[in-house]
């Protein structure tokens, strides 16, 4: 269902007394009021939200993104997101960093990590391990890759389960890809054509749907 | 009474987080959203967004008479986007003028309401502007005449679209408290129109 500003959400539901109000929802009084155009979800029994296909990112607590560096001082990085602000990174947030084994990384570099704070009134803060102190996936991109950027709607498209895209592209030739919840996105293939064929899918998705998209992936070569 | 052709164009900018192409008539604007960015230090405000507009002319610099129009569309903006839910943030509404032919602020308005949608930042209601004008001979018409002696008198009126009630009001001229009252409630009238294209518009998108 499409809503607009100022719309009053009909039949809210609760369980136990409490909404759950995603993003694009605001309660206003004892009505739930739409604040941004798009699509209204409803999740049973007590979940909703509006989707819309932005382009600003604004951190939220738990997303995974892709982040440049853009200073260094001392232990401490500010790394670009996309947000209103930069992030700040301790250098002892990496698997295995200490005060004298800091990992290697200069204004420029790419960096996969997950924010553990992002609250409005403060500045984000950005980890590069998990609760175990264990790096995961996340840590320095490698210099080899190739970063676009790409809408939000995109990147929740891309980070659905059982979206095909990605394993589409990836029958082509094999390619190594870093999905921002920021919509930059990181990608690294064998040969710089291998890249660049995933970087031209990503741009026809961002334009038309899923089926197209294969359409496109099976004339690559 | 002819009504006002409206057409818009979402989306055309790749750098701004927001964009619109919009003519009303013959008047044609640019619009663009950034928000929420990072403010400068000195405009930053603690408990909410600082909402900046910035009008640049058909061409050369900013005079008087854009600044007065950048006043205008800060605050209608700042009355409908949710701003205490961005604080230490800045929000930049960028007009640019590309065709007047009478009605350039309300078309600026709309144009920023409809980049504000389509960036997707937060927003109390969605508002719309209209303007009309009184000829020599005292009739009330949306478009104004070829020449522009022969406007009497011009009225701005801008909308919200939860209450539909009045946000701004600017005048232009000599009236009656009558020909204005009739010009408030014509122009009412119109602003339902403008939200429906508003909606038509973000639905095709």
């Amino acid at each position: 269902m499409l809503v607009f500003p100022g719309d009053v959400v009909k039949d809210v539901k609760s369980v136990k007394g409490v909404t759950v109000l995603g993003p694009g929802v605001a309660p206003d009084g004892s009505t739930v009021r739409v604040t941004r155009a798009g699509r209204l979800h409803a999740k049973p029994p007590n979940t909703y939200w509006v989707e819309h296909d932005q382009k600003r990112y604004v951190p939220k607590r738990g997303d995974l993104v892709v982040g440049i560096v853009v200073k260094k001082s001392g232990d401490l990085l500010k790394i670009d997101i996309g947000g209103s602000e930069p992030a700040s990174l301790s250098m002892l947030a990496f698997e295995g960093a200490t005060k004298k084994q800091k990992p290697d990384l200069q204004v420029g570099d790419l960096v996969y990590g997950r924010l553990l704070n992002a609250h409005k009134e403060m500045e984000p803060e950005l980890v590069c391990v998990d609760s175990y102190f264990k790096a995961g996936k996340l840590g320095p991109l490698s210099n080899e890759g190739f970063l676009v950027t790409v809408s939000l709607g995109l990147v929740w498209r891309l980070l659905e389960a059982e979206n095909p895209i990605l394993e589409a592209v990836g029958k082509a030739a094999p390619f190594e890809i870093a999905v921002g919840m920021n919509g930059r996105v990181w990608v690294n293939g064998r040969s710089v054509k291998d890249v660049l064929n995933v970087v031209r899918c990503l741009e026809v998705a961002e334009r038309h749907d899923d089926r197209t998209v294969l359409d496109f992936c099976k004339q690559l070569k | 009474m002819s009504k006002l052709k409206s057409s818009c164009k979402l989306g055309i900018l790749s750098r701004p987080d927001g964009s619109v192409l919009f003519s009303q008539d013959e008047t044609t604007v640019v619009a663009g959203v950034y928000g929420p960015v990072e403010s400068k230090a000195n405009k930053a405000l603690v408990e909410k967004a600082c909402v900046e507009a910035h009008f640049r002319p058909k061409s050369g610099l900013p005079g008087v008479k854009d600044r007065l129009n950048e006043s205008i569309i800060r605050n209608v903006c700042e009355a409908a986007i949710a701003t205490a839910m961005y604080p230490r943030t800045s929000v930049v509404v960028v007009i640019q003028e590309m065709q007047n032919n009478g009605q350039l602020i309300s078309c600026a308005l709309n144009a920023a309401c409809l980049a504000l949608l389509d960036s997707g930042i937060d927003m109390k209601c969605m508002f719309a502007a209209v303007t009309c004008f009184i000829h020599k001979d005292e009739s009330l018409v949306f478009t104004p005449p070829i020449n522009e002696d022969q406007v009497k008198a011009m009225f701005m009126f801008v909308f919200d679209s939860v209450e539909k009630s009045i946000i701004a009001s600017h005048t232009d001229g000599s009236f009656s408290v009558e020909q204005y009252k009739d010009a408030l409630s014509l122009c009412k009238e119109e602003c339902a129109n403008m939200f429906d294209f508003f909606k038509k518009s973000l639905t095709i998108k």
